[in-house]
């Protein structure tokens, strides 16, 4: 048995870690029988497991309400569990998420995403209960005094977020701390508008196998009375309403509902409201300022887990452009980017029609309508982010806006004050940026009509994935290697000597690097035998590169890598585990100076480094991950 | 006799080097008295193989061989200047030994054979076919190899001229850079930041009163030290985009190369093999444009951490002698001690 088959599958031994770290020892228990021998029934998990019964109802009471399991639908006599991998890995993501609603929306929405992140999926009714407890009266008493509802489930030291909902050492002005329930209402709703929180379906609990089945079956059911369609036709018909039914159950969880709430006044309710508001008796109409329930209380909530990718690609897109252009167009670009986000629910289509059987029906490759934004716009966001537009341009280009010359070092004869231009000359200015990034390469951005540009995120993608198998080759090795790779790209299937041609180098300099290549899984070697009998002088040797073979392989390196990050995040740990329970000792804790030696708070500061050092090394290893796998689909091989 | 061959010979050397001489540009010369000499004339000439007979559309003509040439031609054995009319044949495309042994049907040693004696005669040269690169071609000594033979001007003797390609591909590259960039230097806007809008929004405040929430200016934004006094590079707005055809002529015109011509082809390798290297990007088909090198060079998590370079990345695993707790790289990364194996 070679050592790769007995390791076990890099993914599974990732995220079981992740799931002990973020949900303790039982969790990660029950999560790791279910990861290693796939589906199977409680029966099955308690066999393999010895736990006890009790015990295994709690890990996947955890499990599922974090949704990292699917289970198969209710109305079947007996539950399957699943693993989800999507959601399991995304518990490296928490403190992205957070960071990301921060960066987009405030302090606020931060925290309440975090405590969705925490809580896994929950009522909106429950929610705000734990932020403003329904038996206080008063209201100001809310934020300040009383301790919180929720609690953290576990250990967050892999986000690094710190703890939940309003802090009580928070006075009522902190930027935190929410003031009224109808501000948390309005925070869900526009977070939900904006798409990073969607409505909790049982769907969504449906391993892809189940939710196939059920498709299939409502297709059948609505078209051909539950019998199977014959043809080609109708075959083809159905795959094709298959992939509808899906991506309409989906989309549903994006509906926003109507918040009724959040602009009523609290004695105008609805009727909906107006029946709860009286069962819960009389008096709750004299206080000002208390809770009403609302219609949309029993409503259920999560954090959607596919909008972080689309965030990330927007962050990893405006870095690219940071290295690769300059500061301000990427400046540019964010906000461009940032514009478009709202309406971007994912990355890409997970449930496409299937390809039609001949090639020359294929539809053709038609941009997205949502891709598309005004220059103007972009130019009035700059305006009030007091960007210095004019910079990383030709300066001639700026010259000719403004009328002014420049010299051959581009000295402008006239100094230009980039918030004293007028709204047709910013316009002009923002377009020389977005020029830059239409004749970049990559093709950040695309011409789409007069004034307005697109960005084709699709074909992005894949440059994008090259571009990181580049990447790593380009640090791991040589420039070299990086262009062998690039021109086998190019040329396809290559002998020796048409590569050497193509690189314009000799076959001594390149046979060695061919050689680590292929060892490290990026390129692959063929022997196509010329004559009978297999002899190496008379047989053709062809070397090429399939991207999608690269691909896997990074991703799994990736998650290895992750791996080991931490295994060693445990393993420093372990070595100063006396200290930290110490420093954790109710009466150490907030007086080390006092308590502890100068070593030990050397020590303490020491691990906090490199705690910090290999938390970010994991993160941008999740950059790496995302990359390869979150932005576009499968790569069909030809 | 003699004397008038010698006088018609020196007669044709004064003409340009490689010219034809058909009859009417011998008789031109007014050296032979009538028809007859002048065949004695060129018959003798051509036997101390002095003249080189040619035909060119059925009409016979000769082209002149140098004397000391001529002098080694005239002590060869049949079988050596049978070959060697063959080679002379080949011009400078050249001529694969078996090829020889077909056409002369002569037995295999004795080709190899007179082929060296030749060779040691200065009068041949073997060349390593860049085609095909286990032949060896054979052409006249005073010739240069074709560029089937030996290759554009990148290669040499065969293999491909890493000097010589690195020097053109620099001058290139420099080139256009100069055409598709400008290097702006760090203060090219040096405006004084007057603060017209806070000047403006201030005196609204003092007239109105009241502070309008849409004229507060906002807050200038951290802006990193990217251009801390250095210049930066930025490409052109409306550049002439440099093409292969303008590039060759400008690589031409420099001189560079030594004799050596560089032709649209040739140009082209060179220009695909830098975009591959990441030093030039295509614009259209065939105009380039310069890479601009990043501000600073970041790979990804996974290579800058130490895994991604890790040479033993593979043996790795969850126990065993190599662990991400005895790993040393780690221990080197974080400053920290790893576990003994």
């Amino acid at each position: 048995m070679s050592y790769t088959q007995r390791e076990t599958p890099i993914l599974a031994e990732l995220c079981t870690f992740l799931v002990e770290d973020m949900y303790g020892e039982l969790a990660a228990r029950v999560f790791s029988v279910l990861a290693r021998f796939g589906r199977q029934r409680r029966v099955e998990i308690s066999k393999a497991s010895y736990l006890s019964s009790s015990q295994i109802s709690l890990g996947l009471v955890i499990l599922t309400q974090q949704h990292l399991v699917f289970h198969s639908p209710s109305t079947e006599a007996t539950v399957f569990y699943d693993i989800d991998w999507q959601q399991s890995y995304a518990l490296v993501r928490h403190a992205k998420i957070a960071h990301f609603v921060e960066e987009r929306f405030n302090k606020k929405s931060a925290n309440v995403i975090s405590n969705l992140l925490t809580l896994g999926h929950t009522s909106l009714a429950d929610l705000r209960d734990a932020y403003f407890q329904p038996s206080q009266q008063e209201e100001g008493a809310v934020n300040g005094k009383k301790p919180n509802g929720i609690k953290a489930n576990g250990d967050t030291t892999i986000n690094g977020q710190t703890s939940l909902v309003n802090g009580t050492e928070h006075d009522d002005h902190d930027d935190e701390t929410l003031a009224s329930p109808e501000e948390l209402y309005g925070i869900i709703q526009t977070l939900m508008e904006h798409g990073w929180v969607i409505q909790v379906a049982e769907a969504q609990y449906l391993s892809a196998e189940d939710m196939h089945n059920i498709a299939r079956q409502q297709a059948l059911n609505d078209q051909w009375g539950g019998s199977v369609p014959t043809g080609t036709k109708d075959k083809d018909r159905l795959a094709q309403l298959i992939m509808a039914n899906k991506r309409r159950t989906r989309d549903a969880w994006l509906e926003v509902p109507n918040f009724s709430s959040r602009k009523r006044k609290a004695n105008e309710s609805d009727y909906g409201s107006s029946k709860r508001t009286k069962l819960n008796g009389e008096g709750q109409y004299g206080s000002a300022g208390s809770y009403h329930h609302s219609p949309e209380d029993d409503l259920v909530i999560r954090v959607n887990p596919e909008k972080a990718a689309v965030a990330m690609r927007n962050e990893y897109l405006v870095s690219l452009v940071e290295q690769r252009i300059s500061y301000t167009t990427a400046r540019v670009y964010e906000i461009l980017l940032r514009s478009l986000e709202k309406n971007i629910p994912r990355c890409f289509e997970e449930h496409p029609d299937p390809p039609p059987a001949n090639i020359e029906d294929q539809p053709q490759w038609e941009p997205n309508p949502d891709h598309v934004v005004n220059t103007k716009d972009i130019a009035q966001r700059a305006k009030i982010l007091g960007l210095d537009i004019c910079n990383g341009l030709d300066p001639a280009a700026v010259a000719r806006v403004t009328k002014t010359t420049s010299n051959d070092k581009g000295v402008l004869a006239q100094p230009v004050d980039h918030s004293s231009l007028s709204f047709h000359e910013r316009s002009e200015i923002v377009e020389a940026h977005l020029r830059l990034l239409v004749d970049h390469p990559l093709h950040f951005v695309n011409w789409h009509a007069r004034g307005q540009y697109r960005v084709d995120f699709d074909l992005m993608a894949k440059s994008l994935i090259q571009q990181e198998i580049e990447n790593t080759v380009l640090a791991r090795k040589s420039t070299v290697a990086m262009k062998l790779l690039r021109a086998l790209k190019k040329k396809g299937k290559l002998d020796e000597r048409q590569l050497c041609n193509t690189m314009m180098a000799s076959a001594n300099d390149i046979r060695g690097i061919v050689n680590d290549l292929t060892v490290q899984g990026f390129v692959q070697t063929q022997e196509i035998p010329k004559v009978d009998r297999r002899e190496a002088k008379l047989s053709l040797h062809l070397i090429w590169y399939d991207m999608q073979r690269a691909r896997e392989k990074l991703l799994h390196d990736t998650y290895k890598g992750q791996v080991r990050i931490l295994q060693r995040i445990a393993f420093e740990r372990e070595k100063i585990q006396e200290l930290l329970t110490k420093a954790n000792r109710t009466d150490v804790a907030g007086n080390e100076t006092k308590y502890l030696k100068q070593t030990e708070l050397d020590d303490l500061k020491k691990w906090k480094e490199v705690q910090e050092k290999l938390l970010l090394q994991l993160a941008r290893q999740d950059d790496l991950v995302a990359v390869l796998r979150d932005y576009c689909g499968p790569l069909l091989t030809a | 006799m003699g004397s008038r061959a010698d006088m018609l010979y020196e007669e044709c050397a004064k003409r340009p080097e490689g010219t034809t001489f058909f009859q009417r540009d011998l008789t031109g010369m007014h050296i032979a008295r009538d028809l007859n000499e002048l065949l004695n004339l060129v018959g003798d000439l051509s036997n101390r193989h002095l003249l080189k007979p040619l035909q060119f559309e059925g009409e016979p003509c000769w082209k002149l061989r140098p004397k000391d040439i001529a002098e080694k031609l005239r002590r060869l054995v049949p079988d050596e200047r049978l070959l060697y009319q063959h080679i002379d044949n080949a011009h400078t495309e050249g001529v694969w030994s078996k090829a020889l042994r077909a056409k002369t049907n002569l037995a295999q040693p004795t080709v190899t054979k007179y082929l060296k004696s030749l060779e040691s005669k200065d009068l041949i040269q073997a060349v390593m076919s860049v085609k095909t690169p286990n032949r060896k071609m054979y052409l006249l000594k005073h010739l240069k190899p074709s560029e089937d033979v030996a290759g554009g001007p990148w290669q040499n003797e065969g293999d491909f001229d890493s000097a010589l390609i690195e020097v053109a591909a620099k001058v290139v590259a420099n080139k256009v850079e100069h055409d598709t960039c400008i290097r702006v230097s760090a203060g090219w806007n040096n405006y004084t930041s007057s603060d017209r809008q806070a000047a403006i929004a201030h005196k609204k405040a003092q007239v109105k009163g009241v502070p309008d929430i849409e004229d507060a200016l906002p807050v200038q934004p951290y802006h990193p030290p990217t251009d801390s006094g250095a210049s930066r590079l930025v490409h052109r707005s409306n550049p002439g985009y440099p093409t292969t055809i303008t590039l060759a002529k400008y690589l031409n015109e420099t001189g560079l190369l030594r004799g050596k011509t560089v032709r649209e082809s040739d140009m082209e390798q060179l220009l695909e093999m830098l975009v591959l290297e990441g030093t030039l990007e295509n614009v259209s088909a065939s105009t380039y444009r310069t890479v601009i090198p990043p501000t600073n060079q970041k790979f990804n998590g996974f290579v800058d951490a130490p895994c991604g370079n890790c040479p033993v990345f593979d043996l790795c695993s969850d126990e065993g002698p190599i662990t991400a707790r005895t790993c040393a790289y780690f221990a080197e990364w974080l400053e920290t001690t790893s576990e003994e194996p």
